[in-house]
């Protein structure tokens, strides 16, 4: 082979979504139509708040294109036995086989009817989490919208993979899927286990980066070294699941050892429901006319007044004078016994770390400062409190979460300039605005569509396997909230469904995207099997891979640097990404398809023209399903419904409906354009990323500390459930509390491990595991230069386990190792470090693949694959936490 | 005169490994040639331990004994300090490679592909003369040769700047003329505390370390 001496180069910009913290924008190089290089698109510097870098997923774009073991045309299984043990001999087909067959299966379907007779969609589709395959499927949305019922909920990793406490508490509280520090100004961040630098993003990292040069200090709590720990002032090695212990003692110094005035007092009283009155059987105390609940003038009340109390149905609990104190004497009472030294025997940090810890939040607090941001005079408020996963998900989450937005509330902290901030809204509506999200509600905190609960709108009948609406009232009912329910269930409900709900049945037809749940999800040995049952499988497929193993028909779509997209970028949404621009930027192809696969929205228009769906189809994509309507005040770009249209003949239309939303439509620039150029924005205001003077606008509060409503709904959907003769929610129906008691959250994981079978001291080791910047959410374990460069960050070839505890055990570097459950067992490598507590093993990323080429021969391992699928472990918000117990021990070397 | 050098910042430094990445696109290295990495460091032990990384690659000492050694003259020194290996020279000896205090020189005999067979990229990229011979980082000089000859100021203008600087997302690598007291490098030197590694070796490398500030 020689040397070829480049004729034509070019640079085309393009964008990466690869995982939930982009996008990345960038450019890619092509010599003589080959793509070479990515670089960052450094025309984006000025506009993006991560300097226009790229993250180092988007470097595997190039082999992910020229990537030999590539699906190069649609396949059909000939084996009908499916199995992990079955070779599925997939065999190539035309295109137009591969959409016969589908067609034909879907117009049978919708002949029968879109739902079984249990109720549930015939057709299911999963796409991979955090809203990023959205940002590569095209126009299919447009195709899900015309075809009707269809059920999303049978996770691939939500719930147990995502901070999912978070999203639905912080979404309640403050409007808060995600939360971030408001990182370019805050001064002091207590992070429990928020694996920024891994999962931050570009822009995560570069202002975390600067944060570090102008001194903010972070303090990471968890219970290995993690890079993100690697970056902090202090890494405070915790015991595995106790965080909210450690929390709840911030609280109490806050609340007992310093000086009340050291608090924002203000804030507490004007803008929380410190000062709302709670009567003797816990509810408020309400006006007896107007039923409004009754506030005290001062934070520490006790009084006496003529008053109601409202049980949860409605019923009169108590009236006449009635004994009250204030929400805030409440809160004193309940963290009165969570002092440093309770904590410290459960958590294992010494009190007067802790101590310290609260001590520094405050001095940073900056009490009664403001900041003037966009013409405002804002409180100043530099202190944040980060969850990360396995902290905020699962058992122990709603304690997190809640004393983290306490200790934002307390300072005064919260959604202001340097606190805490939510940064992104997908429960409520509108999803693109949060603050137009604000609304009034009851009692005069922010509306929030709860999943009714009371006796006459309860649903007793879910509408899809995992039963959100019936079963988690905070995962509400809107575009995303399938996907926030208890998404394991729609796997377990599929053995064995409990009383009182339809038997769950199989799905008819499973469309999978950009999504591997047989090695992402937990217990995915069971999740496989699960699979091997599903009548017909169609997946959208890059290489094989475990999931579409079981697949009846395999559908190459073209990849990143091949296809075709329009998608909104900027303004606030995931954790770290809000930025001072709004606009849209375009994928597009750099060089032409490599293998026969096609752009997925000429599939979704074919699918759509193949099951008499079209005219619903682009009426769908004429309202803005495509991202953006494409009629506005002065324009319209609408489709003909009646007609197949090309990708870029929909997409000049989204793009020129794009170039007058934000020209108010003075431009038109259709596809040409965008292409030349990539990206286009406009301002977003700084003062959006802050809450606080939209909800002091409207005269609403912070629904903090205690919790009525969902104390309140809790009552009431434990009614509804034993009222249907349903008692298998009672654990998680009590984590609906006012104030949340700390419960021994390490013990509900021994205790599984006794149903199992095991001995807490037989399995000695709480399993972890950890965020890889390279591979998380890419789709790129099948490529060669992400493992080439992750092999550089310690732990992406083993199991990590602390050095000394190893010696002990006679295991040294790199030995054979087991690690096993009672009913389950995984080979790996022994990394040995320093950084990681004794009691705690680490497995970074998932893998333990088996089918997807070159990343099946790693021989690392999946805590995936030990991890129990189960009730027991599952909160009342429908998430588990990723941790097991585990033993280890050194195996013979073959 | 002008000496290139480049900052490593390790209050910065994340160890994604991002310019790792970059640095394979840009200079088209085989699997496991790897001119610029991050090293993922301890120090000390549980629970008192410190996890550092720290960027590595030619140092581009100003004494380098890698050209000393080599018996070709091969290896050689730039004016502006860049050390340079000629591939029609290079016999493939690597003496120099065992003489580098910073393992930062590669062999590879013969061509190797991150699939077994090439991929359109990698056969468009390919260069045999790289076979057989010694290869480490370059500091990009193609890029600052081709930068300067439009006018551009390497380590500020993304064209003339070495791949890894360009796509450090911690801004962690800075690159440039260390006898430029104006330079962006030489503001760094002068604001922050640094060292520069196996210092008492005597090479003079042009790889400075920060890790705090003065």
């Amino acid at each position: 082979m020689k040397k070829t001496v480049p004729v034509h180069v070019e640079k085309k910009a393009t964008y990466c979504y690869q995982c939930v913290a982009g996008p990345d924008l960038l450019t890619v190089k092509v010599v003589d139509g080959v793509a070479t290089e990515v670089e960052p698109n450094f025309a984006a510097a000025d506009i993006h708040p991560g300097g226009g870098k790229v993250c180092v997923k988007a470097y595997g774009l190039v082999q992910k294109l020229y990537n030999p073991n590539r699906v190069r045309s649609p396949m059909k299984r000939s084996n009908p036995k499916k199995g992990r043990d079955q070779d599925p001999g997939f065999v190539p087909i035309s295109w137009d086989e591969a959409f016969d067959t589908i067609a034909k299966k879907l117009l049978e379907i919708r002949a029968k009817g879109l739902t079984d007779e249990s109720g549930y969609p015939r057709v299911a589709a999963s796409f991979g989490g955090g809203g990023t395959p959205q940002s590569y499927m095209g126009t299919f949305p447009a195709f899900l919208g015309a075809w009707g019922a269809i059920d999303m909920g049978f996770g691939s990793g939500q719930g147990v993979k995502c901070t999912h406490s978070e999203h639905l508490y912080g979404e309640f509280w403050h409007r808060a899927f995600t939360v971030s520090p408001d990182t370019p100004l805050c001064e002091y961040v207590i992070s429990c286990g928020a694996n920024t630098e891994a999962s931050g993003g570009v822009v995560g990292v570069w202002r975390h980066a600067d944060a570090r040069i102008r001194g903010m200090k972070r303090v990471q709590v968890e219970p290995h070294l993690s890079v993100t720990a690697a970056c902090s002032s202090e890494w405070v090695p915790i015991k595995p699941k106790t965080d909210p212990a450690f929390l709840y003692a911030l609280i109490h110094v806050m609340l007992f050892e310093h000086a009340r005035e050291r608090l924002d007092l203000d804030f507490l009283l004007r803008h929380t429901a410190s000062p709302y009155l709670v009567g003797p059987h816990g509810f408020y105390l309400r006006d007896p006319q107007t039923r409004q609940p009754l506030l005290a003038s001062t934070l520490e009340e006790r009084v006496t007044r003529e008053a109601i109390e409202i049980g949860a149905d409605d019923e009169v609990l108590a009236q006449g004078m009635l004994e009250g104190e204030t929400a805030f004497c409440k809160l004193l009472a309940h963290m009165k016994p969570y002092t440093p030294e309770w904590a410290s025997n459960i958590c294992d940090v010494p009190a007067a770390t802790m101590r310290r810890i609260a001590g520094e939040y405050l001095d940073h607090a900056h009490i009664g400062e403001t900041i003037v941001i966009d013409g405002m005079t804002l409180p100043f408020r530099p202190v944040a409190v980060a969850l990360g996963k396995t902290v905020n998900n699962g058992w122990g989450g709603f304690e997190c979460c809640w004393a983290r937005t306490m200790l934002a509330a307390l300072a005064g902290a919260l959604e202001v300039p340097g606190g805490t901030l939510g940064t992104t809204v997908r429960l409520n509506r509108p999803l693109s605005e949060r603050h137009e999200s604000v609304k009034p509600g009851p009692d005069g905190f922010m509306a929030y569509p709860l999943n009714p609960t009371d006796k006459e709108h309860w649903n007793a009948k879910p509408n899809i396997r995992n039963a959100y609406r019936t079963l988690v009232p905070l995962a509400a009912d809107g575009p995303w909230s399938q996907a926030l329910g208890p998404t394991h269930f729609s796997w377990m409900f599929l053995g064995e469904t409990p009383p009182g709900l339809p038997r769950v049945t199989y799905p008819e037809l499973w469309f999978v995207y950009r999504t591997n749940p047989a090695i992402s999800f937990w217990d995915t040995r069971q999740v496989g099997e699960r699979m091997a049952s599903f009548p017909f499988v169609v997946a959208l497929a890059y290489t094989r891979d475990e999931t579409n193993h079981f697949a009846d028909i395999l559908l190459p779509d073209q990849m990143d640097l091949e296809s075709l997209q329009l998608i909104y970028i900027g303004g606030s949404k995931y954790i770290e990404q809000f930025w001072k621009n709004e606009g849209y930027a375009l994928r597009q192809p750099v060089v032409a398809p490599r293998v026969d696969a096609r752009d997925f929205s000429d599939i979704a228009t074919e699918l759509a023209r193949r099951t008499g769906l079209l005219e619903r189809y682009n009426a769908s994509i004429n309202r803005g399903t495509a991202g953006v309507p494409l009629k506005g005040e002065g324009w319209d770009f609408s489709l003909d419904t009646a007609r197949a249209h090309s990708r870029d003949e929909i997409w000049d239309a989204v793009c020129r409906a794009a170039s007058a939303e934000l020209t108010e439509g003075k431009e038109t620039h259709g596809l040409d354009w965008w292409k030349e150029h990539g990206l286009r924005v406009k301002p977003f205001p700084q003062s959006n990323w802050y809450l606080f003077p939209t909800l002091a606008a409207q005269g609403l509060r912070f629904e903090l500390p205690y919790q009525e409503r969902l104390w309140r709904v809790g009552q009431q959907l434990a009614r509804r459930m034993h009222e249907n003769d349903m008692q298998w929610w009672d654990n998680q129906l009590a984590e609906y509390q006012p104030l949340p008691v700390w419960k021994d959250f390490p013990k509900l994981w021994e205790t599984e491990l006794a149903r199992i079978g095991g001995k807490p001291e037989d399995f000695p080791f709480w399993l972890l595991t950890s965020r890889s910047m390279q591979y998380a959410w890419g789709g790129n374990v099948g490529l060669q230069i992400i493992h080439e460069v992750a092999g550089n960050v310690a732990g992406h070839g083993g199991v990590i386990i602390n050095a000394k505890r190893a010696e002990a055990l006679g295991i040294a570097d790199g030995d054979p190792v087991e690690i096993a459950t009672p009913a389950k067992s995984v080979r790996a490598k022994a990394v040995l470090r320093q950084g990681i507590r004794p009691d705690t093993l680490l497995l970074i990323a998932q893998f333990d693949h088996w089918a997807t080429p070159y990343a099946k021969d790693f021989g690392v391992p999946s805590m995936n694959s030990l991890v129990p699928m189960s009730m027991n472990l599952t909160d009342a918000t429908g998430s588990g936490a990723d941790v097991v117990r585990v033993s280890i021990k050194r195996t013979p070397r073959t | 005169m002008t000496r290139w050098v480049m900052i490593a910042d390790l209050r910065r430094c994340v160890g994604c490994q991002t310019c790792t990445a970059a640095c394979k696109h840009t200079n088209a290295t085989p699997p496991e040639v790897q001119w610029r990495r991050v090293l993922d460091m301890e120090v000390g032990e549980y629970p008192e331990v410190k996890r550092v990384f720290v960027p590595v690659g030619c140092m581009h000492c100003a004494d380098p004994p890698c050209m000393h050694v080599c018996p070709s003259t091969a290896t050689r020194q730039r004016a502006d300090g860049i050390v340079t290996i000629d591939y029609d020279l290079c016999i493939g000896c690597a003496y120099c490679a065992v003489a580098c205090p910073y393992q930062a020189r590669y062999k590879t005999d013969k061509a190797e592909f991150a699939y077994g067979e090439p991929m359109e990229s990698e056969k468009k990229q390919f260069d045999p003369k790289r076979l057989g011979v010694a290869t480490k980082c370059t500091f990009c000089s193609d890029r600052i040769d081709a930068g300067l000859a439009k006018g551009l100021k390497p380590g500020v203008d993304p064209e003339a700047s070495p791949a890894c600087v360009n796509s450090c997302i911690a801004q962690a690598l800075h690159f440039g003329d260390i006898e430029d007291k104006a330079s962006n490098v030489s503001q760094l030197l002068a604001e922050n505390q640094f060292f520069r590694m196996h210092e008492e070796l005597g090479t003079d490398p042009g790889f400075y370390y920060l890790w705090d500030k003065k």
